[in-house]
């Protein structure tokens, strides 16, 4: 029984994800009496009638007692998990033990991150965000909720089956010689191909990657481009293997047999094939692409963003339209969140799918409007702190500058197809309030302006990178027939070498290269947290393979005490315990994070920071906690390049402790020589 | 009791009991379901807010659920809820206390306002809200009366420094209690000093329930409050109602001593009476007599024999009815054979090293069978030397003369107690016909707390409701402890505080899940600096240990402090070294001195009489 909800301080649904076993007992709570055929309106009434006296009363402990929910649990050990953010309330289900604490907390995030990069900088308006994600008509509210649900259950099933998205850390497949080929190959001659094609529209390919199931082939980034972070990269492949899941994961039932007893029987279902010509790829355009006019505008600061939209219409879906991604990037005057990217997945076989990822020609826009918001708002936090007149500017964009900045900004998108009206007449306000002679000046009666011009601001950037502008036909991304070329290349590129990469995903490394050595040892996973990667000998268990472990229940058990284990020791990471060592039934669990510097020097143990129960779970997927760790630590290690490992293992606990700690070591050292090659 | 609490010891932050019958329409003002709200200077408002949101979402939640809540956590606070027909409990305390303690404490509480007040529903019917609140209060601030941070961890029994106490007066205090249960209405009891258990024959959280009653007639010097009544025979004895559950009724009339030794043909003398039961008296041992016909079991025979020879050579001291059982047709010579007196010896003191909380008291820490012989070497001292025995002994034998109707055999004794009771609870409320029922739903059966003071100890007993009648039970019961009473008192009080000395370089907890008890080398003063990193590590490994059955053994290091727990169905211990050097690179390295730690525990905690092996 499992379930997921997003819902506005009001109440109204604004997303749910709900497993059959939920709904069901929804159902039975509410008998029979809703008719056939209305399936998704009439649970979606029954969920929000449920849950709304929970969310209500998160807003009023929230404003009365400044504490808010955090979790319920019931007799029966249902589990609640809430999470507020901004006017969104977000509570996350288990009723069948699957799932703990950190399972449900760590999903919202991952909801939270994926909705980031489907919807950018929207999702720093509350307003704009809510009309997105709960779009005024049903089919396309439909349409969008099936894409989210789709990411959620590709999300879920990664979770459970992948130890990749255990530790959320990327797994590469251990082959330097074809890795790096592979590598030469797209930086000499694909990506060199696309960008100098005149067929790309303007867009720029940064990274290019190949994905063998989850795990990582090769990866290039232009020069020009900054790190893909991890979380990305992550979120990526979860996007990824939603187009095109990998077929051995589809031995178990998969979301799609999930959603068709949703009992809503006139809808379709969104079942993605591997093929490039479905229209999976542009299913999540479509909410995006073209905003409907049937919006009723009750909120005033919104309304900009809607007369914009009266005169667009919804474009035939086009296999060949990427999908609008919004990425961190890191330029040299800083860090830039939720820049517009557009991502093509190519499918090469099945299991195997090529990742280009480019850059938009107008992202230039994006920084400035990012730029803009960072000043409004903390021009919004001083004045609410009190401070008022010059003070409320100190340490940022100096007013003036700002004002300068915006005023030639909007003179020169007014000079593109972008709506400005609204933005204009707010900013005059703005300006009249706070510049006149005589007027007000920067004071308390300024915050309210500086949400409304944070709103046009949000509304701007929607109107940029979420809608496709009325000239739909004029080519906005690398034309179908430069995907089609691009695929080609890899594939023939890769044709000998297709068998061994599926074989090879799930076999990676294997136990039995490291019996002799260390007799006892059942399984290891270590991680490199600086870049973000992981190795551990393949623990797949479906039905119609068989692991080292075997099959059946002792390979089962054996994965699941993993599982709970990375669980557990993330618990301890929490309350600043780096070191732990667990001895539970037949099992000896030794888990250890340290930090080196880029010699392979191990540096000293330092403070871990305490957490408390409800903080961002512990992970890079949804938010990078070891990037914080790091910096945190660094602070202490001034000038020094500092790593952070972490190593888990399983031993069988009739093995002396010497010697598992002996052998953890061993692992420790040898598994990042400098070599970077794991040994085999 | 003896430690005044601090407002930052508080374990709990709010507790409220809310009923919610009593706002059922829409105008209903949350205020008249408040029954009773803590801290009571809580403006109204405020108190409104939170029962009607937190009553509001456990109905949701338990709604959508089909379940009770059992908890809700706020940022800054949790609360363990209780949900029964229309009472919404809450206890809210802050985050850094574990789930399970929480929900342990809410429990606690409730069950004793049941124990002294019977069935929630009935007592409000009965009684006006500001007693009870007081009722309340009172409960509350008797279960945050622990002031250590360690004691908001484990739910435990506070006993005597029992490394500070001569074992044999322990003994003297496990034989009293089985002098009392020779009265066929008595079902158990405890003795008590200055609120700490001296020896108990009841579960740890029926004894923690008993004294909460002790410790407010000791605050109130002597003036028994509630429903309870001073008792005909002498000032110093009071009396209350209280209720019991059905399985702790059980508990307390269950023979336990029958079965184990009955079926085992190969009986190994420690270990089963530890598993299987809490304690032992005198009747017990003779009630194996009639049991034990089983002829494949060669042992048991020898053992009934240790009841009489028992009563004779070592109770008599101690015993009242040590002239009656000694001059009992029934029972066979005094005179047995010479190990057999010398194991029952053993078993004596074996099982009252047990009860009375303090297998550790002999400083080496007589755990073991084998360890218990040491033991028995002071034991004849007393017999011979102690002149308040004897005196005792006299004083016991006149006592006794008024009684004739307990002077039958062990074994029968045994039979009269459990058919008085069986009735008893038959003839009581039925459960399930309209009988009180506690917020578990099974039913209340009322009983008697008997307390009988002398200066700061008190014998607490658990009496059938019909002793308070029996005139020559009461009489009996009274004038047979008396003596043994006195004596004991005089010399738990003389004995001087204990100097606390050098903790040592470390710091250890050991929690005994079976007695409920918990011995620690922490101060008990809460927020200790140094301490705090112990307290913070036991909390999330205790939570750990109780979630997952199978964890044995854990060691947890942060920067500062590396902590080792390790649990089993009997204990958990909790282990820290100090000093050394902690500086350590996070690395696996078995030089490591944070695993070393099993071993230094082992090792280092023989002399608290931890054996950890």
């Amino acid at each position: 029984m499992k379930c997921l909800l997003i819902a506005s301080e009001s109440a109204e649904v604004l997303f749910h994800w709900t497993d059959p076993d939920f709904q069901q007992s929804i159902q039975e709570q509410y008998g029979s009496s809703q008719e056939e055929g209305q399936g998704l309106p009439a649970f979606e009434d029954s969920i929000s009638t449920l849950f709304a006296p929970i969310v209500i009363s998160c807003s009023t402990m929230m404003d009365r007692l400044g504490d808010g929910y955090t979790s319920f649990t019931a007799e029966n050990n249902h589990l609640y998990i809430l999470h507020q953010v901004d006017e969104c309330v977000y509570i996350a289900v288990n009723g069948d033990g699957e799932e703990g604490e950190d399972d449900l907390r760590r999903k919202i995030y991952v909801m939270k991150k994926l909705i980031e990069v489907l919807f950018g900088m929207v999702t720093l308006s509350s307003p704009l965000l809510r009309k997105e994600l709960r779009p005024q008509d049903t089919e396309r509210r439909a349409r969008l909720w099936k894409h989210l649900q789709g990411l959620l259950d590709t999300y879920c099933r990664l979770r459970d089956s992948d130890q990749s998205f255990l530790v959320e850390a990327v797994e590469r497949l251990i082959h330097p010689t074809l890795c790096e080929q592979c590598i030469e190959f797209l930086e000499r001659r694909l990506v060199q191909q696309l960008n100098s094609s005149a067929e790309r529209a303007g867009e720029e390919v940064l990274h290019a990657f190949i994905l063998v199931h989850t795990k990582l082939l090769a990866f290039y980034s232009s020069r020009s481009a900054s790190a893909l972070s991890t979380s990305d990269l992550l979120t990526l492949i979860v996007m990824a293997q939603n187009m095109y899941p990998s077929s051995a994961d589809l031995d178990d039932p998969g979301p799609e047999d999930i959603d068709s007893t949703s009992g809503s029987g006139q809808e379709s279902y969104y079942t993605p094939e591997p093929s490039p010509t479905d229209n999976d790829s542009s299913d999540s355009d479509k909410p995006l692409i073209g905003g409907t006019p049937v919006f009723e505008f009750i909120d005033p600061d919104v309304q900009m963003a809607e007369d914009s939209l009266q005169t667009l219409e919804v474009p035939p879906p086009d296999p060949s339209t990427p999908c609008r991604v919004f990425l961190e990037v890191s330029g040299k005057d800083g860090l830039y969140p939720m820049m517009p990217h557009s991502l093509y997945c190519l499918p090469l076989w099945p299991g195997i799918t090529l990742v280009l990822l480019a850059k938009v020609p107008t992202s230039a826009v994006a920084m400035s409007v990012y730029t803009f918001l960072e000043a409004f708002a903390k021009l919004e936090k001083r004045l609410h702190e009190g401070h008022e007149g010059s003070a409320a500017t100190r340490g940022q964009l100096s007013v003036h500058e700002l004002r300068h900045k915006l005023d030639k900004f909007i003179k020169a998108l007014a000079q593109s197809e972008i709506q400005t009206a609204h933005l204009q007449n707010v900013w005059t306000e703005f300006k009249n309030r706070a510049f006149a002679k005589g007027g007000p000046g920067l004071s308390k009666g300024l915050i309210g302006w500086c949400k409304n011009m944070k709103t046009q601001l949000c509304g701007i950037y929607r109107q940029c990178f979420l809608i496709e502008s009325g000239s739909a036909h004029v080519p906005r991304h690398l034309s179908s027939a430069l995907q089609e070329r691009a695929q080609t290349m890899v594939q023939d590129t890769l044709m000998d070498w297709k068998d061994f990469l599926l074989v090879k995903s799930k076999r990676n490394i294997t136990m039995v290269s490291y019996l002799e050595d260390f007799p006892g040892l059942i399984h290891f996973i270590c991680v490199d947290r600086s870049t973000g990667q992981m190795i551990a000998p393949s623990l797949s268990i479906t039905e119609r393979t068989t692991s080292e472990l075997g099959k059946g229940p002792v390979a089962q058990f054996i994965k699941s005490k993993v599982w709970s284990l990375v669980n557990t020791t993330r618990h301890y990471l929490r309350k600043g315990y780096s070191t732990v060592t667990l001895r539970d039934g037949d099992f000896y669990f030794c888990y250890f994070l340290w930090f080196e510097n880029e010699t392979g020097y191990k540096l000293d143990a330092g403070e871990i920071p305490i957490l408390p129960d409800d903080s961002a779970p512990i992970g890079m997927l949804a938010w990078n906690y070891y990037r914080k760790l790091l910096r945190y630590y660094s602070k202490n290690h001034q000038g020094e390049v500092v790593k952070c490992y972490e190593l888990l293992t399983v031993h069988l606990g009739v093995i002396p402790t010497e010697i598992i700690l002996q052998h953890c070591r061993q692992l420790a050292s040898k598994l990042w020589e400098p070599s970077r090659n794991p040994l085999l | 009791m003896a430690e005044l609490m601090t407002p930052d010891s508080r374990r709990c932050s709010y507790f409220f009991l809310y009923d919610g019958s009593k706002v059922k329409g829409e105008g209903d003002p949350t205020r008249d379901g408040i029954c009773y709200f803590y801290p009571e200077e809580t403006p109204l408002d405020r108190q409104e807010l939170l029962c009607g949101q937190l009553a509001g979402v456990g109905r949701c939640v338990s709604e959508v659920s089909s379940s009770p809540v059992r908890a809700l956590r706020l940022r800054h606070n949790k609360y363990a809820i209780r949900m029964e027909d229309d009472f919404f409990w809450a206890l809210g305390c802050s985050v850094e206390v574990p789930t399970v303690s929480v929900c342990e404490l809410l429990d606690q509480l409730i069950n004793l306002f049941c124990f002294y007040n019977g069935p929630v529903r009935q007592s409000y019917q009965l009684n006006g809200r500001e007693p009870l609140a007081a009722r309340w209060a009172q409960y509350l601030s008797h279960l945050q009366s622990g002031s250590s941070e360690l004691q908001h961890i484990f739910s435990c029994v506070r006993t005597m420094d029992s490394t500070n106490v001569d074992p044999l007066l322990l003994l003297k205090a496990a034989l009293i209690l089985q002098a009392c249960q020779r009265c066929p209405l008595v079902l158990a009891g405890c003795i008590l000093f200055r609120g700490r258990v001296v020896s108990t024959q009841m579960s740890p959280e029926l004894t923690m329930k008993v004294m909460v009653h002790e410790s407010e007639t000791y605050a109130t010097s002597h003036i028994p409050s509630g429903p309870g009544s001073s008792s005909s025979v002498a000032p110093s004895v009071s009396s209350t109602t209280v209720f019991l559950t059905l399985s702790e009724l059980q508990d307390l009339q269950a023979a336990p001593v029958d079965k184990p030794f009955s079926s085992r043909s190969t009986p190994h003398k420690d270990a089963p009476m530890k598993k299987t039961r809490l304690s032992r008296t005198l009747s017990d041992m003779a009630s194996t007599e009639s049991d034990t016909s089983d002829p494949a079991s060669d042992q048991a025979p020898q053992k009934t024999s240790f009841a009489p020879c028992l009563s004779e050579s070592e109770s008599s001291m101690f015993s009242p009815s040590a002239s009656q059982s000694s001059t009992d047709p029934s029972n066979p010579p005094p005179h047995s054979p010479k190990p057999n007196s010398q194991q029952a010896e053993e078993a004596a003191l074996d099982e009252s090293h047990y009860h009375s909380f303090h297998s550790d008291a002999d400083g080496g820490g007589p755990v073991c069978g084998e360890e218990d012989r040491s033991a028995r070497g002071p034991g004849s001292q007393l017999k011979d030397g102690d002149p308040d025995a004897v005196c005792e002994t006299a004083l016991d034998r006149e006592a006794e003369t008024g009684k004739e109707e307990s002077s039958s055999g062990g074994g029968s004794e045994e039979e009269v107690g459990g058919s008085a009771v069986g009735p008893e609870a038959e003839r009581g409320p039925a459960p399930g016909s309209g009988a009180p029922v506690d917020p578990a739903g099974a039913p209340l059966i009322p009983m008697t707390l008997y307390l009988h003071r002398v200066k700061s100890l008190v014998l607490a007993l658990l009496v059938q409701p019909h002793f308070l009648s029996d005139t020559a039970s009461v009489e009996e019961v009274y004038h047979s402890s008396l003596a043994s009473l006195n004596g004991l008192e005089a010399h738990l009080r003389s004995i001087p505080p204990r100097v606390p000395g050098a903790p040592g370089p470390y710091l250890f907890a050991h929690f005994d899940r079976i007695q409920g008890t918990l011995t620690t080398n922490l101060s008990g003063r809460p927020g200790g600096a140094p301490q705090h990193p112990f307290v913070r590590a036991t909390s999330l490994l205790h939570s750990h240990f109780c979630n997952t059955e199978t964890l044995q053994e854990a060691i947890i290091r942060s920067a500062g402090a590396a902590v080792y727990g390790t649990s089993s169905v009997a204990q958990e211990t909790y282990f820290q070294q100090h000093g050394g050097s902690l500086r350590n690179s996070g690395i696996p390295n078995h030089q490591d001195s944070a695993f070393s730690l099993p071993s230094k525990a082992r090792h280092r905690l023989l002399k608290h009489g931890v054996n950890l092996l």
